[in-house]
């Protein structure tokens, strides 16, 4: 064993050395020194007794034995008594050299590896090379802060601290830090107020030092705070207007903080996964919100504020039903809940104010809302692919080991399994890289592909099942809801919902019997069986509105679509309501307290933001025949919010299994757009255009199709230059083929540019890689000379 | 303002200063950060411009500074005073106790780079971990932080440090290797054996999920 004397000159002893050899783990060793063969792992054992066994492998020399202990004196501070172990560990094929440089850290060497064959060999530089090093351009702090001030969007390296490379003559360049301020206050100076803010924000300074710059930039230009140079309320509506025009609405604005508390506690525990769910949640409420907006206010006000007369006749029936808030029936049928109460504002002023044509005002707002929200939705979709344009190839090691680390988590068990999922996840990795994929043979492939048929089929007969089942009602109850039972009526939304909610764990249940080649794809094929499942549900709900005939002809038919629509989204939330309280609470209950495994719940993510995005294009489906829904909507999201985020903190653990938030919500967004948005206004569009609207109620009882009335309006007086632009731009072939020329264009010129720069990065790189073969070479011959220098 | 804190933070803004506001359902009150006391309009006009915060979210973390060590800062900071705390206060909040990497967060953004943090160190911190901040910004702090023995450059003591603190030494010894030598064959462009913060930052242009992973809630 080592003993550490406290001698001025450590030299002079000949410790005796302890050399074990194998795998056998050492308690945290203290450093590691690496030699020719083998690496020496070094531990400190500070109270235990000193023997004085000798005993020495053949695969440790004695020299190296007494090299390693001489360093260890040098470099390991430690008490009288103390026993220093060391392990060697056998490594062949490596030639390793002793690195002397860093004094007070730990010494480490570089391997030579095949592939970089002339690495920098830090190890044999003379000091005169480190020095000539540690003046490098590229090592100093002026370039550093130069390049900083010539870029103003981007930051580069700059030191806090003193480099380390070479310890001597390390101040003698300490003293640019003046010239570069200098330079950087020139370029702030040269900027209005928020963009030099803005710059300053960027820069890798520290706060106390971006205050010293900001102050000599208020005190170079005149003698007071910038902020008395402008109005107070300038200021103050340039950073309103900065904030609206800036900000993104889908919740990251800083004045609409909705729930941001409720986030931060759900990403504690649970991480980005489950968050981008409910962060999900909240942009569709937002949604709702901008459509009940503009409903609220071109449509609703409007009629509410009518002298209403109404005419129409109703029967006893109607006002008469229990259920009414369930079933939209009875005091909600003739109210401004459902189409069929907003008049027509044809026969004179009776009905409506004079300047203001309800009809119109419906086809327009429905219109406006439509379009705001595809452009937010297109806004949204953009921003998210912008963020994303990445490599593909994310499952790569560096992502995994820089990127996977979620900070937001900070509750101690779910850091523990965070911790746990990288771990299992590089182990998955590392071995995906050392062995590649066996080739499966014929048999197992026949087996792996029948057993994928038959899941499938499975799936498929489940959905062929469903749309049977849907059609199939109007034989269990007629058709007219007129002389129905209310409790009828609730059968088919029920019906609906249960199919919606349960098969998909079904099909969950199923998946989990099929083997995949990686996660991801199971995720995705389960995402796309819940999007046929949806979307099958959704078709043979169009087949069930299209059977629906009004009885007499003072019946609307958009009403009783309306109420179907509104009847379904009801029973949505109380199925929902049901199945969390069962399913979730009692069943987790159960799980918890009752089996032997103590384990709770997992969040099924994917299902969850597929049910949001399905009652979503019922709500846009239904706008047109109910312009309130969009407030039923959101009173339903507000419920759900709250009971599943109690659901979640009770019955949930965090996710065992690795989800990649950013890519999953870019794949929601886009799902949210293309089949839900476009498929629903589709659908009404489809509806407004051949249908011919109810004769007996609503704003467009006297026309052929809703669309027409567009062509009355375009005749009418006061909308003169709205006609005039229509037939000079919009019907106007030429100008039309001008513009889509144009547009061509520029994406033509755009899709060159991005393959030029792809050509010029890949010119970049060669270029990068040559100059570091440069700087190698150079780096060589600058310590050839040196060597040769100090010989003579 | 336990029932309605919800309503009140959503129409709460940031010119609210210094006011008393009421609830008109349940009558709770909720006092404004009194801005005149703590911090001069330039000094939080300053932080304004340096920071991604606005003055609310200023004032709020200067509480939460305060609430680290009610005796040590003074809640007068128009003189600017020297206070300075250590690092095992800073590293019990509870965003940060469990965090492997508190140690090295704190000491890349305090002054003395021993983890003693001032309140221009704590906002700074905050920061840049914000959601706000940019890619650019969030990398240069993150290199700075996987940067273990502050020489500029991601060596492989660096990454095995980061490795072991990330997977809580259940790696083994061959497979910390491998996933090392791995990391550098993909990102080391100009073939050094190491990563500069170049290689850094250029790995994280292409990295989807960096923004929202590096990214602390306060």
């Amino acid at each position: 064993m080592l003993r550490k004397h406290s001698t001025p000159s450590p030299r002079l002893c000949h410790p005796r050395v302890r050399v074990g050899q194998g795998v056998r783990k050492l308690p945290s060793f203290d450093m590691k020194i690496y030699f020719h063969t083998c690496f020496l792992k070094v531990v400190r054992h500070p109270s235990r007794k000193y023997t004085s066994l000798q005993h020495t492998t053949r695969a440790v020399p004695q020299a190296t034995v007494k090299m390693a202990a001489s360093r260890i004196m040098e470099t390991i501070p430690g008490e009288d008594g103390d026993l220093f172990e060391l392990e060697a560990v056998w490594r062949p094929n490596r030639e390793v050299r002793f690195d002397l440089t860093h004094a007070n850290e730990d010494i480490e060497a570089h391997y030579n590896e095949p592939k970089h064959r002339h690495t920098l060999q830090r190890s044999s530089w003379s000091s005169s090379t480190q020095k000539v090093l540690s003046s490098m351009p590229s090592r100093s702090m002026k370039w550093n802060q130069a390049a900083a001030v010539n870029q103003s969007r981007s930051t580069k390296t700059q030191q806090r601290r003193p480099l380390s490379i070479c310890t001597e003559d390390q101040d003698v360049f300490t003293d640019q830090d003046d010239y570069v301020d200098d330079e950087l206050l020139k370029k702030l100076q040269g900027l209005s107020v928020g963009e030099s803010a803005q710059l300053l924000r960027e820069m890798p300074l520290s706060v106390s030092e971006k205050r010293q710059m900001r102050e000599l930039v208020v005190c170079w230009e005149s003698g007071k705070p910038r902020s008395a140079n402008r109005p107070l309320c300038l200021y103050w509506f340039q950073t309103c207007l900065k904030k609206v025009v800036h900000s993104d609405w889908s919740g990251r604005q800083k004045s609409l903080q909705l729930w941001q508390k409720v986030f931060k506690n759900i990403s504690a525990h649970f991480g980005m996964g489950v968050l981008s769910y409910f962060v999900f949640l909240r942009r569709l409420l937002l949604f709702n919100l901008l459509l009940m907006l503009i409903n609220g206010l071109f449509l609703l006000l409007p009629q509410l504020s009518n002298p209403s007369s109404s005419t129409r006749t109703s029967s006893e029936a109607e006002h008469k039903s229990n259920l009414w808030m369930l079933t939209g029936m009875g005091i909600l049928t003739d109210s401004v809940m459902f189409y069929g109460h907003y008049s027509d504002c044809q026969n004179g002023s009776s009905e409506c104010f004079e300047n203001y044509n309800i009809p119109l005002a419906y086809i327009f707002t429905f219109g406006t809302g439509m379009f705001v929200t595809c452009v937010k939705l297109v806004y949204n979709m953009s921003k998210a692919f912008g963020k994303s344009q990445s490599s593909t190839n994310t499952r790569s090691l560096v992502f995994k080991v820089f990127c996977s680390w979620d900070f937001k988590v900070y509750k101690k068990r779910s850091v523990r399994l965070q911790s746990v999922n990288i771990c299992t996840q590089l182990k998955e990795m590392l071995s995906e890289l050392s062995c590649k994929k066996q080739k499966r043979n014929l048999c197992s492939m026949l087996r792996w592909l029948s057993l994928h048929l038959l899941v499938w089929s499975i799936c498929l007969l489940c959905m062929g099942a469903c749309i049977f089942a849907v059609n199939y009602f109007h034989l269990v109850r007629p058709i007219n809801s007129h002389d129905a039972e209310p409790v009828y009526l609730l059968i088919l939304p029920l019906a609906v919902s249960a199919y919606s909610r349960l098969l998909p764990v079904l099909f969950d249940m199923l998946s989990r019997v099929e083997q995949y080649n990686s996660p991801d794809i199971r995720i995705y094929v389960s995402i796309a069986r819940n999007l046929l499942l949806k979307g099958c549900i959704f078709t043979a709900l169009c087949l069930w509105f299209g059977e629906i005939k009004p009885k007499k002809n003072e019946q609307c038919w958009e009403t009783m679509v309306g109420q179907e629509l509104y009847r379904l989204i009801v029973m949505d939330l109380i199925f929902e309501v049901l199945y969390i309280i069962l399913a979730q609470f009692f069943w987790g209950f159960c799980v918890r307290n009752v089996t032997l495994r103590r384990r709770k719940l997992e969040f099924a993510i994917a299902q969850e933001v597929l049910e949001l995005i399905y009652s979503q294009t019922l709500v846009w489906f239904g706008v047109l025949f109910s312009p309130l829904l969009p407030a039923v909507q959101i009173g339903k999201l507000y419920v759900l919010f709250y009971l599943k985020k109690t659901s979640l903190m009770v019955n949930f653990h965090a996710p065992k299994k690795h989800w990649r938030a950013s890519q999953m919500s870019n794949l929601f967004i886009k799902l949210l757009f293309i089949p839900s948005f476009t498929g629903a206004l589709t659908c009404v569009i489809y509806v407004m255009w051949s249908v011919k609207p109810s004769s007996g109620c609503g704003p467009f009882r006297n026309f052929d199709s809703m669309l027409l009335i567009i062509d009355q309006a375009k005749n009418s007086h006061s909308l003169n230059w709205l006609n005039s632009a229509y037939i000079h731009w919009v019907y106007n072939p030429l100008f039309l083929f001008l513009i889509s020329g144009a547009f061509l264009a520029i994406i033509y010129i755009h899709m060159q540019v991005v393959d030029g720069q792809k050509v010029i990065t890949g010119r970049l790189q060669k270029q990068i890689n040559f100059e570091g073969e440069d700087k190698k070479f150079l780096i060589d011959k600058i310590q050839a000379l040196n060597e040769l220098k100090s010989q003579q | 303002m336990s029932h309605c804190s919800l309503l009140c933070q959503f129409f709460i803004s940031e010119i609210s200063a210094g006011i008393r506001l009421q609830c008109t359902v349940c009558h709770g009150t909720a006092r404004m950060g009194n801005k005149q006391t703590i911090f001069t309009s330039q000094q939080l006009d300053a932080y304004q411009d340096c920071t991604y915060f606005t003055r609310k979210e200023i004032l709020r973390l200067f509480h939460r500074y305060r609430d680290l060590a009610p005796q040590l800062v003074p809640l007068d900071y128009t003189n600017e005073p020297d206070v300075r705390l250590p690092y095992e206060l800073i590293g019990s909040m509870p965003e940060l106790k469990d965090n492997p990497f508190r140690q090295r967060i704190a000491e890349v953004f305090s002054e003395d780079g021993q983890g003693n943090m001032t309140l221009d160190d704590f906002l700074d911190m905050f920061s840049v971990m914000s959601e706000m901040a940019p890619r650019d910004l969030k990398a240069y702090y993150a290199f700075k932080i996987y940067d273990f023995n502050n020489d500029d450059f991601i060596c492989k003591s660096d990454l095995e440090k980061t490795l072991n603190k990330l997977t809580r030494n259940e790696l083994t010894e061959d497979e910390v290797r491998m996933v090392c030598e791995k990391v550098i064959d993909e990102a080391d462009l100009d073939n050094d054996g190491r990563l500069s913060l170049e290689d850094f930052q250029h790995m994280i242009l292409r990295a989807p999920d960096f923004l929202s992973t590096f990214h602390i809630r306060i």
